[in-house]
């Protein structure tokens, strides 16, 4: 898995800048650390864009080995806002994930934006919705 | 001029002066009362500076003990897990879904007879009923919307909730004995011309509160922007679905 650390002023995927809370999340996001945003690189295994929440497996190849790591992510309502079309990719593709990682430190996290194999990107820095 | 004919000449002109000027006050009042549409798309109000903030009001109502205890129930059996009411596609409840609603928009359908509240998140409506269509609330099984009136004054629209459910969930919970009172009209547009949308709010709840809770929801228009539909309970059905068709070795080819 390709991690790439950085401070969340450097990490403008998309230019958004919404950093509030989006009032009562659908459930608790407390195992999300939403100060802290990581990019990582994989392959879509299964994707489906839906609500209240995304959810995405990507097939990751890092220093611990290649796995699939299951994500959730913002409403399908609110990536179509930002841009998600249908068909902008599937299975099989290259994305990259912006996300929030679990406080624990174990895979996953919350997507809070994705950059397709074309380059379109999707998303906006929040809490989870 | 006869004696006794001018005083009762009088008394006519002074009646007829009177109907007159009654009919034209309610005409000029009705005038400058002309009932505002509220009917549109609506997002959370963002003052200038704060461009980008999806948030609903900070303030907080002050609870009883009985309160405290049952949303800290509530939050000890679901911290960490996924079944929060809306993972399980269940809408915010009043005043959750007037105050927030996850910051996702709104939109306002307006007759004459009844006020549609779309909320985008969770496809929640409320009906809100005006004149005729007012029915007796007490009729009616409880919600977490509850059951909403509404009359005008002015230009301002009054609208009153009861028949809400008891609700540890929400961020302003409640018991089944709370009622709202909304008063919406238009407030000062914002400095690019964009309607704004005021909400002054009041929730008592005798059981719950300390005392009513006051607040003020403001919202500014969208323009040219499509409300969405929200589908939420498809996929937890769908997952359901493929289980059954694995369990009986079957190709499911609905997706």
């Amino acid at each position: 898995m390709k991690f790439i650390m950085h401070p969340l002023l450097t990490l403008s995927l998309l230019g958004a800048s919404v950093s509030a809370s989006t009032g009562y999340a659908h459930h608790s996001a407390a195992q999300f650390d939403f100060m802290n945003t990581v990019l990582i690189e994989g392959k879509v295994a299964t994707v489906r864009f839906a609500n209240p929440h995304m959810h995405l497996v990507l097939e990751v190849a890092d220093s611990k080995g290649t796995r699939d790591i299951t994500f959730e992510g913002h409403s399908r309502n609110n990536m179509r806002r930002q841009g998600l079309l249908p068909d902008m990719f599937t299975v099989g593709d290259s994305v990259t994930i912006r996300i929030a990682p679990m406080r624990n430190g174990e895979d996953g996290g919350y997507v809070t934006a994705l950059r397709t194999p074309q380059g379109e990107e999707i998303g906006r820095v929040t809490a989870a919705d | 001029m006869k004696r006794g004919v001018f005083p009762i000449r009088s008394k006519t002109y002074v009646a007829v002066a009177f109907v007159c000027y009654v009919i034209m006050t309610s005409m000029i009042t009705e005038k400058v009362y002309a009932r505002p549409d509220f009917s549109g798309a609506w997002t959370v109000y963002r003052p200038a500076g704060g461009a980008g903030r999806f948030m609903g009001t900070a303030d907080q109502p002050s609870y009883k003990e009985v309160a405290v205890k049952a949303a800290s129930d509530f939050r000890t059996v679901t911290e960490g897990t996924n079944h929060g009411a809306g993972n399980s596609c269940v809408g915010y409840g009043m005043p959750g879904s007037m105050l927030g609603s996850g910051g996702y928009p709104m939109e306002i359908i307006q007759r004459e007879d009844q006020l549609f509240v779309i909320y985008e998140a969770h496809n929640e409506i409320r009906r809100i009923y005006l004149g005729d269509e007012i029915r007796d609330p007490a009729t009616f099984f409880p919600e977490r919307n509850g059951y909403s009136t509404a009359f005008w004054e002015g230009d301002h629209l009054i609208v009153e909730t009861s028949r809400l459910k008891t609700q540890v969930d929400s961020r302003y919970p409640h018991s089944a004995a709370a009622t709202i009172r909304e008063e919406y009209y238009y407030g000062e547009p914002t400095e690019d011309g964009l309607k704004v949308l005021v909400a002054e709010m009041v929730m008592t709840d005798p059981l719950w509160l300390n005392e009513p809770f006051e607040t003020t929801k403001r919202w500014q228009e969208m323009q040219d922007y499509h409300v969405l539909t929200y589908e939420c309970s498809e996929p937890k059905w769908l997952d359901e679905m493929s289980e059954l068709y694995e369990e009986a070795e079957l190709e499911m080819v609905q997706e």
